[in-house]
């Protein structure tokens, strides 16, 4: 189960409003490679690892991911709540103001919906971890893209935060497959 | 694409002084490393703004490495310690899930608790709960914003 902590894993607290900015970053809310599909991804993969450490670090990082989707949901908030309806469709959100108005929906920064489509539970452990393994990369180049898009610090400081945590997963589950790999899960 | 290497270029200054000087403004003595501890595990306001609790594994982008957190009142400063030892908490706790033997890790681990359980239960009473059970002033104030994702155009959390 889980219990919710009042505050973020990283401070956010964007000053200025940039609504381009904003839709880029829902990429990372509900993108192909996004914090969602991170969190959901593990969650649903960590049923059939075969011992305590994938069981262990499946469900944490997963749980670290659920809080970082919060951390993009709060950016994207704080980006455009100031916003008027004229500003917003002069930066291409028209059509995010005429479906949620200013609520955030997981979409990718073109606006397509999320789909759990983008991630896989084979059951195979080796292939799962080599897929968590992408995703972090994945990710990390993602956020090495959004950090090129953007020259304010508030924003800055919370991508340069994230794109490290996806440097850190990736080891954690590289250690895993090989581990893995040695045990000879991928021959049972 | 002219304003953009500009921008750049203030980063990196602003970098190379953070590099110089790492003395953030909140008591520090709460993360002073233990004398035999082991140099690649940062201590934890470090590792926290660098999203990295090992030396070894950190890799910025480009120029660009981490900022420096600026906390206004006690209130935020003891937020950021919470903060700090809560992701330290984490970090540790990704590479135990790994080497649950690992003895210093274990002992670093438990130290960061009974210290984020002591400056937690201080946070609550002076400024209201960050858990649900936390909730046990005279007032029922679990709902009492600000909540994480709002801003409050200055400083957060004030």
């Amino acid at each position: 189960m889980f219990k919710y902590v009042k505050h973020t894993n990283y401070p956010i607290n964007i000053r200025k409003k940039d609504l381009k900015m904003a839709k880029y970053l829902l990429s990372q809310f509900g993108g192909a490679n996004s914090e969602l599909a991170a969190a959901l991804r593990y969650f649903s993969q960590k049923f059939n690892m075969p011992d305590d450490y994938g069981k262990a670090l499946l469900n944490d990082i997963a749980t670290e991911e659920l809080g970082h989707c919060e951390m993009i949901a709060t950016m994207v908030h704080q980006l455009t709540k100031d916003a008027t309806v004229k500003e917003m469709e002069e930066a291409g959100l028209g059509s995010t103001y005429t479906e949620h108005k200013k609520g955030i929906y997981p979409t990718d920064s073109n606006g397509v919906p999320f789909t759990v489509t983008y991630f896989s539970v084979t059951g195979d452990p080796l292939a799962d971890i080599s897929e968590d393994m992408a995703a972090e990369q994945k990710a990390r180049a993602i956020y090495e893209n959004l950090i090129d898009l953007t020259d304010d610090e508030d924003v800055l400081s919370v991508l340069l935060f994230l794109r490290q945590r996806e440097i850190v997963h990736f080891n954690r589950f590289k250690e895993l497959y090989e581990y893995y790999k040695k045990k000879g899960y991928d021959k049972i | 694409m002219q304003k953009k290497a500009i921008a750049h270029s203030i980063f990196q200054e602003v970098i190379e002084v953070l590099f110089e000087d790492n003395n953030f403004d909140i008591n520090m003595s709460l993360f002073m490393p233990n004398i035999e501890r082991n140099p690649n595990i940062l201590d934890p306001m470090e590792g926290f703004l660098r999203g990295n609790m090992f030396r070894n594994e950190y890799v910025p982008y480009k120029n660009l490495t981490y900022f420096k957190l600026n906390p206004k009142t006690e209130k935020e400063k003891t937020l950021y310690h919470i903060m700090a030892l809560s992701f330290a908490i984490n970090d540790l706790n990704l590479y135990l899930d790994l080497h649950p033997e690992n003895k210093e890790m274990f002992e670093l681990f438990k130290k960061y608790i009974a210290e984020k359980k002591e400056l937690s239960n201080k946070y609550s009473k002076q400024y209201g709960p960050l858990t649900l059970t936390k909730t046990t002033n005279q007032k029922y104030n679990w709902d009492d914003s600000p909540w994480p994702w709002d801003n409050l155009g200055g400083s957060m959390y004030v």
